[in-house]
């Protein structure tokens, strides 16, 4: 990666484009961020959860009576039985349920919070959860998706189904009656999970007096949440503040209202004017916060003799765990699972039918690339597959049957709208990066000579980004989220602040809407300042999920940035009396255009706009500002492609990457050192969840890899050096962008698994791929063979 | 308990309970919130301080230890003029961090790494940095930045050139 840049001086170049130095960054590396974590406030209190040990139990009874002898207050699901999470949608098969605050009749997971105790510190609320005593009568369990419940989690549900849904397109019999190979596959993927590095907290303040809520909280989402709290606190939604200060992480985990949430807002309020802080240990995150990716694929696939894909047919079930995820509900791996299938390939006949089932786990949500590192690891293996019947390559198969860019606007078999079509172009980058003929010819001497056998794999995908009101995220809820707002402000001395409805967890929003701003505006970067996360100061945002912000946020901030620039140019003609369309402004000055020497400056207007009236022209407002939306109305698909060449040892079972290249085409490239960030980021995750990361439940409901000890993340040590090219096909919104914070993940799981397929002969059908699983392939092979 | 301790030069009396952890002193008591907590359970790294010039895992430590001890967080760094550290300098050069959650640990895991080894190559500083969890990154800003950090920081410690 190249440095980041020192815009000091940087004058009037344009900041869009170049790595300039993160507005973040000085405050993270000094100590001083402000995480939620860090909060301190007068007379703060601190909240632990009594959770459930059980993953399905009655409860019989609950005493708090130690507890409260001892000093504490203690709440529990009787005290907030007035109040449920009710992920709604419209879908016509969805079963809606309801999720308590704290539990109460009876518990679905282990690690569901039963009841909440306060204390002067962490350590006292700990002591106190002990005197907390909770009956339970067990009731049988279910952690499998694919599997009838004895009792079933929701009694709405009794077959577990909380929603189904087909797509169709075509004819799949017709298809495969044609079909030269019909390949068939069992496809089961790793629950795994976001786990940021900062886990879950919140604080929230009831001031009695104001019936006002003030909730900080870790989220990425802070609009939402305050539209949420508002409803279900019952609350006029400008007597609720949401405040997200630095977030150290989200991925998606975060996107989600929890019941804890909602149980610190319900003590918050049962004690005026005391902060109530809860702060989220890594054990309780790992058994509470969402899950997700624990998938089956039942797939078959035709194809003609020369590899091109004739039908699809598959049969998903998500393990959606004890609860529709509120406010996304239970439809949000599924029906993703569904509609992306087909990923970058061209398809005609298509049936899938997927189904999210409810198990005795944790609830699963939103996770970076939602359903597509599974959905696409099924697509590409069955590729693959094909490709080994018909005795072509993987490149070839693949070639034969991508969207190309004359195939432009696609509708895909589930009537999405595909508006790239540069997956070739990125594979056939990829493939270049990658050396693909030199590690073809390395394999080739290997087998011929011996030597640790060599793998080559591959996946191609598309990452929906930006979704606008007609593509909108979720499965018809009752909200749409298309869009964005954002307010620039010009202030009497020149210098410009930013209120953006956009969130960051990491991704550097502070740095990229002030780029955006100072270019559109025509002001240095360094004279911008943006503030972020904060439902008071902004005036909307839906957040961040599906890789929309650079999008939708950053559209935003360029509309608003130009409608001031419009404002400054106006006045300034006023001024100058000169016509507006002569003017231009760049670094902060005015000129008129062909003369050597700025006339005015940004400040000098912005002096007029507030403080000297007498001098403003005729017709023109004071003040400085403008605020204004910006929906993209249909998404923009980002392509892209990854390729690996990776090594086994036959004896350990252990694979090695010696070569991992990805190329995706994020369109206009507005920081290069964040794009490369957020995609080698996602790399990352991918490969974790490909390679080590998997919760695992036994037959109880009782999460066997509660600690980061077993729940492995992957290190420096294990991720490899990273080849990340980039294909810039501008999209068709104001700056040219394509959202980039998804699709890293999407491939790893079919790249890694193909690598391994390549190399041994061999077909993998399970993730994650371990050293165990590896050893268990070869010797299945030895066994056949 | 009494327990004095020095934090980033700065002599601390602190009657503390003996079960608190070291990270929960520096960060409640001593208001140093620099240091983060990502697991409490010695597996992150997050927490790494430096104990009499060793790293510790403040979150495993129990604050009483650190009693006669010199201890050194994130906040002990940058110049008391506010001049960044040659390492934080680097991974704000080389995008070393995003959302900052786990660079206090690496800084200080970093910071370790090149005084006992100056000129570690990026393999010897993955398999060094591999204490420290960063789900953001992908590594790769972590170890661009801990290689130009060890490099400025050898050109700053040589001799002034001689022709
Ligand atoms: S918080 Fe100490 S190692 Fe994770
Ligand atoms: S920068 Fe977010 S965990 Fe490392």
């Amino acid at each position: 990666m190249s440095d980041a840049e020192d815009t000091a001086g940087a004058g009037g170049t344009g900041s869009l484009g170049r790595s300039v130095r993160r507005k973040e960054d000085r405050r993270l590396v000094t100590g001083h961020g402000r995480f939620v974590s860090d909060l301190q406030l007068p007379r703060m209190r601190h909240v632990a959860f009594v959770r459930s040990p059980m993953g399905h139990a009655r409860i019989t009874g609950v005493d708090t009576a130690a507890a409260v002898d001892a000093g504490y207050r203690v709440f529990t699901g009787a005290d907030f039985a007035g109040v449920v999470l009710r992920a709604r949608s419209a879908l016509p098969s969805y079963v809606e349920t309801d999720q308590p605050v704290l539990a109460w009749g009876k518990v679905r997971f282990a690690g569901e919070p039963v009841a909440a105790v306060v204390a002067g510190d962490r350590y006292r609320a700990e002591d106190a959860c002990e005197l907390v005593e909770v009956d339970y009568d067990p009731l049988p369990a279910t952690v499998c998706a694919w599997a009838a419940p004895q009792v079933p989690v929701h009694a709405a549900a009794p077959d577990n189904v909380l929603l189904e849904r087909r797509f169709e397109a075509g004819s799949v019999e017709a298809a495969f009656a044609a079909a030269a190979v019909v390949v068939e596959r069992e496809l089961v993927t790793n629950r795994h999970a976001g786990n940021p590095m900062e886990c879950r907290a919140g604080v929230a303040l009831w001031d009695a007096a104001e019936r006002k809520l003030t909730f900080w909280s870790g989220t990425q989402v802070p609009h939402i949440v305050r539209n949420m709290l508002a409803e279900l606190l019952d609350l006029p939604e400008g007597n609720v503040r949401v405040i997200a200060p630095d977030v150290g992480g989200g991925f998606g985990v975060k996107a989600v209202l929890y019941p804890e949430d909602v149980a610190l807002c319900l003590i918050a309020r049962g004690m005026p004017g005391v902060p109530v802080k809860w702060v989220e240990d890594r054990v309780e995150h790992l058994a509470a916060a969402t899950h997700a990716r624990d998938h089956r694929y039942l797939i078959s696939a035709g194809f003609a003799s020369d590899g091109a894909l004739l039908g699809v047919q598959a049969d998903v079930s998500c393990n959606v765990g004890a609860y529709s995820v509120y406010p996304w509900t239970a439809g949000i791996e599924p029906l993703m699972a569904g509609g992306l299938l087909s990923g970058p390939y061209r398809l005609d006949n298509y049936r899938c039918t997927v189904r999210g089932v409810a198990t005795n786990t944790a609830p699963s949500g939103p996770y970076r690339g939602v359903a597509r590192p599974a959905s696409v690891f099924a697509m590409e293996t069955v590729l693959d597959a094909a490709a080994r019947e018909l005795g072509l390559s993987g490149v070839d198969i693949r070639r034969r049957n991508l969207i190309r860019p004359q195939d432009i606007p696609y509708t895909m078999p589930s009537r999405l709208v595909d508006d790239s079509g540069h997956y070739g172009a990125c594979l056939d980058a990829a493939l270049e990066a990658l050396g693909y003929e030199q590690w073809r010819a390395e394999q080739a001497r290997r087998r011929a000579e011996g030597g640790a056998p060599i793998g080559i794999g591959f996946a191609v995908y598309n990452e929906l980004t930006g979704l606008g009101r007609a593509a909108s995220a979720g499965p018809r809820m009752p909200f749409r989220t298309g869009h964005d707002a954002c307010t620039v402000r010009v202030n009497p001395d020149g210098k410009v602040t930013v209120f953006s409805g956009v969130t960051s967890q990491g991704q550097g929003l502070e740095t990229t809407v002030a780029q955006i701003v100072a270019d559109g505006l025509g002001v240095g970067y360094d004279e911008v300042e943006v503030r972020i996360g904060d439902t008071d100061t902004s005036l909307w945002g839906f957040g961040a999920f599906s890789s929309r912000q650079a999008v939708i946020g950053g559209g935003a901030a360029h509309r608003s940035a130009v409608a001031v620039r419009d404002k400054v140019l106006a006045l300034a003609a006023g001024l100058l009396e000169a016509a507006v369309e002569d003017l231009r402004i760049e670094g902060g000055q005015i000129r008129v255009v062909g003369e050597p020497t700025p006339r005015l400056s940004v400040a000098e207007v912005a002096r007029v706009a507030y403080l000297e009236s007498n001098r403003l022209p005729a017709g023109i407002e004071p003040g400085l500002e403008a605020t204004q939306f910006y929906d993209p109305v249909r998404g923009a698909f980002a392509a892209g492609a990854q390729a690996a060449a990776v090594e086994v040892d036959r004896t350990t079972g252990e694979l090695r990457i010696l070569s991992y290249v990805c190329v995706e085409d994020a369109g206009r490239v507005m920081h290069p050192q964040i794009v490369d960030g957020q995609i080698a980021g996602s790399i990352a995750q991918g490969i974790g969840g490909a390679l080590y990361e998997h919760l695992v439940y036994d037959e109880d409901g009782n999460l066997s890899t509660g600690t980061l000890l077993d729940y492995l993340m992957p290190t420096s040590a294990e991720i490899p050096e990273l080849t990340i090219g980039h294909l810039a096909r501008p999209a068709a919104n104001p700056l040219g962008v394509r959202g980039v914070g998804e699709g890293g993940t999407l491939g790893p799981n079919a790249v890694l698994a193909g690598a391994l397929g390549d190399a041994l002969g061999v077909a993998v059908d399970t993730l994650p791929i371990t050293p165990a699983t590896v050893w268990s392939l070869m010797r299945g092979q030895e066994a056949g063979s | 308990m009494d327990v004095t301790v020095s934090v980033n030069g700065e002599q601390h009396r602190l009657d503390i309970e003996p079960r608190r952890t070291l990270a929960d002193a520096l960060r409640e008591d001593l208001g140093l919130t620099g240091t983060h907590l990502g697991c409490e359970h010695g597996v992150c790294g997050a927490c790494t301080v430096l104990v009499d010039g060793e790293p510790a895992r403040a979150c495993l430590m129990f604050a009483v230890q650190a009693d006669g001890c010199s201890v050194t967080t994130v906040e002990g760094l940058a110049g008391d003029d506010g001049t960044l550290h040659p390492v934080q300098e680097a991974f704000v050069a080389h995008h070393g961090l995003q959302c900052g959650f786990c660079t206090p640990g690496m800084l200080i895991s970093a910071l370790h790494l090149l005084e006992t080894d100056p000129d570690p190559s990026r393999e010897t500083i993955r398999a060094e940095m591999s204490g420290n969890i960063c789900r953001c990154t992908g590594y790769t800003g972590i170890v661009d930045a801990v290689e130009a950090a060890s490099s400025t920081m050898r050109d700053a410690s040589r001799p002034p050139d001689r022709p």
